[in-house]
C-alpha cells in the first residue's frame, strides 16, 4: 500500500502541531506549579522558608500566564520560543532537586515534576527536538544527583534508583513521541481522505 | 450569476427548473425524472458472520475499536519498557529470594502476555478490547504488587505506574482513561498512606498529582487529534463536493 500523501507542507505541518499541541504543555506546566504551591503552603513553617522555596513557582506561573492567555487569545507562541519556555521548565525543576530546603539530588520527591513536562513535550515536537529535550531532562537529573551527592556512584541501590528514574523519563519521551508519530500518519491519511485513518 | 442550485438531499446539482441534474460522473446533465426513476440500490447485504476461531487467535475476534487499535502499540512499548527496566533492576543488588522470586514471576508473567499482544499487533489483528482493558489492568496489578513487596512507600518502582498510565491515556477513551488512572492512584494513594509517615505526605500528594497530570495530558491529546481528523475528512469530504459543483477536476481553478 503507498503511504498516503501529505497535503500539507513540513512546516505548515509542524506550525498546526505546535498550535494545537500547545495546550499539552501548558496544562502540564499547570500540574506542576500546583503541586508546588500546595507543597509551598503546606511544609513552610516559616517565612524565611516561603520566601526561599515561592519563587521558583511563581517564575513559573507567570511564564504560563503569559503562554496560556497568547494561546487563548489565538496568537501562540513560535516553535523556538515554546522550546525555550519548555527548556526553563527543565532548569527550574532541576533548580529545585539542588536548592529546594530539607532533601536534595536523588533523595528529593521532586523528580516526578520532570515526567508530565517531559511527556508533553513529547507529544508536540519532531523526534529530533523530542529525543534532544529528553536527552536534556536526563543530564539535568543526573548532574543534579550527582552534584548533590557524589556518593552515588559507589552507593549501588542508589545507582539503581538513578538508573531507574532516568529510563522512566527516557520512556516518557519516548512513548509520547511514539503516539505523537503514529497520529501524524492518521492525520495524514485522513487529509487524503482516508475515513478509517 | 448562476442561478443552478445544489441540492443537499440528492447530492447534485440541479438545474434552475429543477429538471435536470448534474452527473459528476459521467460528466453530464441528465433529467431529474430519470434519477427519480431509478431503483435505488439494494442494500448491501450483511457481512458474513465471521467464523468462531479458536486458539489463542480467538482473542483478536472482531470488538476492536479504531482509536483503541492506533494507541495499543504505544501500551505495549510501554510494557516492554516496565517489563525490562524491571529485569534489569531485579537482578542489580537484589535484596531477598521472596522478593526476587515474586518480582521475576510478576515479570516474565507480564512478558507472555505482552508477547501475545505485540505478536497480533505485528499480524495486523490488534487484540480484543477486552483483552486490552484486561492487560492494562495488570500492569497496575503488577506494578501494586512490586510496590507492596518493597515496603510500599519506600518503594522506588511506583514510578512504573507513569508508564503505565502513559498508554493508557493515549489509547483508551477518557471515561476508561479516567477509571483506570482513579484506580492506579487510589490503590497506590492507600498503600502509600498505610505505610508512610505524617511527613511524607506532600511526598505522596506530588506523585498522585503528577500520575494523574500525565493521564490528563494524554487524553487531551488523544482528543484534540480526534478533532483534527474529524476536521480533515470533513474538508476532505467538502473538496469533493466543490469539485462535483464545478463539473469535475478539470474545471476547478487552483487556489
Amino acid at each position: 500500500m503507498s503511504s498516503p500523501r501529505e497535503v500539507r507542507s513540513v512546516k505548515q505541518a509542524e506550525q498546526e502541531d505546535l498550535f494545537f499541541g500547545q495546550a499539552v504543555i501548558l496544562w502540564a506546566r499547570w500540574s506542576v506549579i500546583v503541586a508546588g504551591i500546595v507543597i509551598v503552603l503546606w511544609t513552610s513553617n516559616t517565612v524565611d522558608l516561603l520566601t526561599r522555596t515561592m519563587p521558583f513557582f511563581l517564575v513559573l506561573m507567570a511564564l504560563n500566564f503569559f503562554l496560556h492567555g497568547r494561546y487563548v487569545m489565538g496568537s501562540p507562541l513560535n516553535r523556538a520560543a515554546v522550546t525555550a519556555a519548555s527548556v526553563v521548565d527543565l532548569v527550574l525543576i532541576t533548580a529545585i532537586l539542588v536548592l529546594w530546603p530539607g532533601a536534595h539530588g536523588l533523595r528529593s520527591d521532586f523528580f516526578v515534576l520532570y515526567f508530565p513536562v517531559v511527556f508533553a513535550f513529547a507529544l508536540v515536537f519532531t523526534r529530533q527536538i523530542e529525543v534532544a529535550y529528553t536527552g536534556l531532562a536526563m543530564v539535568a537529573y543526573a548532574a543534579a544527583c550527582f552534584l548533590t551527592d557524589p556518593s552515588i556512584i559507589t552507593n549501588g541501590i542508589e545507582a539503581k534508583d538513578l538508573v531507574m528514574r532516568l529510563i522512566v523519563i527516557a520512556a516518557m519521551g519516548f512513548l509520547g513521541n511514539y503516539y505523537f508519530r503514529i497520529q501524524r500518519g492518521r492525520l495524514a491519511r485522513a487529509s487524503a481522505g482516508a475515513k478509517a485513518a | 450569476m448562476s442561478t443552478t442550485h445544489w441540492d443537499p438531499k440528492a447530492g447534485h446539482l440541479l438545474s434552475p427548473d429543477g429538471k435536470w441534474y448534474w452527473d459528476g460522473v459521467t460528466q453530464e446533465w441528465k433529467a431529474a425524472t430519470d434519477q427519480a426513476a431509478r431503483p435505488r440500490p439494494a442494500p448491501a447485504a450483511p457481512p458474513a458472520k465471521p467464523q468462531p476461531e479458536h486458539g489463542l487467535s480467538s482473542f483478536t475476534g472482531t470488538v476492536r475499536s479504531e482509536d483503541l487499535g492506533f494507541g495499543q502499540p504505544v501500551l505495549v512499548w510501554a510494557r516492554w519498557i516496565l517489563i525490562g527496566t524491571g529485569l534489569l533492576l531485579s537482578f542489580w543488588s537484589p535484596s531477598d529470594p521472596t522478593t526476587l522470586k515474586v518480582q521475576l514471576a510478576a515479570i516474565v508473567a507480564l512478558a507472555f502476555g505482552n508477547f501475545y499482544l505485540h505478536v497480533q499487533l505485528l499480524r495486523g489483528h490488534p487484540a480484543l478490547d477486552t483483552v486490552v482493558y484486561g492487560a492494562s489492568l495488570a500492569d497496575i496489578g503488577v506494578v501494586t504488587a512490586l510496590v507492596l513487596v518493597q515496603g510500599g512507600f519506600p518503594s522506588p518502582v511506583f514510578i512504573f505506574y507513569f508508564a503505565a498510565v502513559v498508554g493508557i491515556s493515549v489509547a483508551f477513551p477518557t471515561w476508561l482513561t479516567a477509571g483506570y488512572t482513579a484506580l492506579a492512584v487510589g490503590v497506590y494513594g492507600v498503600v502509600s498512606l498505610a505505610t508512610a509517615t505524617s511527613d511524607e505526605l506532600p511526598a505522596i500528594f506530588t506523585r498522585l498529582l503528577m500520575i494523574t497530570a500525565v493521564a490528563v495530558c494524554g487524553n487531551l491529546f488523544a482528543r484534540s487529534e480526534m478533532k483534527r481528523r474529524a476536521e480533515a475528512i470533513r474538508v476532505h469530504d467538502e473538496m469533493l463536493d466543490e469539485i462535483e459543483q464545478k463539473g469535475g477536476i478539470e474545471n476547478v481553478q487552483p487556489a
